[in-house]
């Protein structure tokens, strides 16, 4: 492979920051519609959990290309009791969103260590940067 | 009669470019979360490099950093398409640059002195 047609480290961390800081977004917005059982047009369905999935990019040195949100299926909604909810079928059960606080906060954690790396790799980059400059004095 | 540019000529307007773009890169951030904003850059380098590919001395004054919008990156709900992450890597390449001229220049001139021998 030509070594000039490797992007630059600055882009490929930056691709690297900008995934996981929308994988932050996804998390985040999971975690407040724990509780959501209505859809944006006020329909009694639940919120369904979201995710991300990262593609790299064409040229096998370019960092991550594109990030889709997929909504996850395959989890199944809660059914809880509460009597006297608006949104409870004949027995008094409402769907509850299939979203797992347990599992939100370890994504959580997961990206923003994900981002912390890709900060760390772009701190030492700008260091040997510095390095190579040193040899112009 | 354009005269053939000297390294210290090519620097200068490599530093100009690049402080330029500096000024564009922070009136980007600055414009974060204006709505309907969309981001500018500066074209330069492409510039040089089809001026040096042209035989002929190459008028370094006739080329001057043009600030433009390249609108292509998404745009996001209140129609403002900056970036912070890609701003702040911009920024990062655009002092990379700067701070490597300015070694160069430096260089160049010391070079000089030691020439002339005030040193």
């Amino acid at each position: 492979m030509d070594v000039n047609s490797v992007s630059s480290p600055i882009d490929i961390a930056i691709s690297g920051m900008r995934a996981e800081w929308q994988r932050m977004s996804i998390v985040s917005n999971n975690i407040a519609n724990t509780k959501t059982t209505r859809n944006a047009s006020g329909e009694p369905k639940p919120y369904c959990r979201q995710d991300i999935v990262l593609s790299t990019s064409a040229d096998s040195l370019g960092g991550i290309s594109s990030v889709e949100v997929v909504t996850d299926t395959s989890t199944d909604f809660k059914r809880v009791y509460i009597e006297g909810h608006p949104d409870a079928d004949e027995h008094g059960f409402v769907l509850m969103p299939n979203v797992d606080l347990p599992v939100e906060m370890m994504n959580m954690i997961s990206a923003s260590r994900a981002y912390q790396a890709n900060v760390a790799v772009l701190k030492r980059y700008q260091d040997i940067v510095e390095v190579t400059l040193e040899l112009l004095k | 009669m354009v005269k053939q540019p000297n390294i210290i000529n090519y620097l200068e307007a490599g530093l100009r470019a690049a402080s330029v773009r500096r000024a564009v890169l922070a009136n980007n951030l600055a414009n974060t979360e204006t709505p309907g904003y969309r981001r500018h850059d500066v074209q330069f380098e492409q510039q040089l490099a089809q001026a040096l590919k042209s035989s002929g001395p190459v008028d370094l004054d006739a080329l001057r950093p043009h600030i433009i919008q390249p609108m292509n990156t998404p745009v996001g709900p209140n129609g403002n398409d900056v970036n912070l992450h890609t701003e702040i890597g911009e920024l990062i390449k655009n002092d990379g640059t700067y701070k490597t001229y300015l070694r160069l220049l430096a260089k160049t001139y010391r070079q000089m002195e030691i020439a002339i021998g005030t040193k």
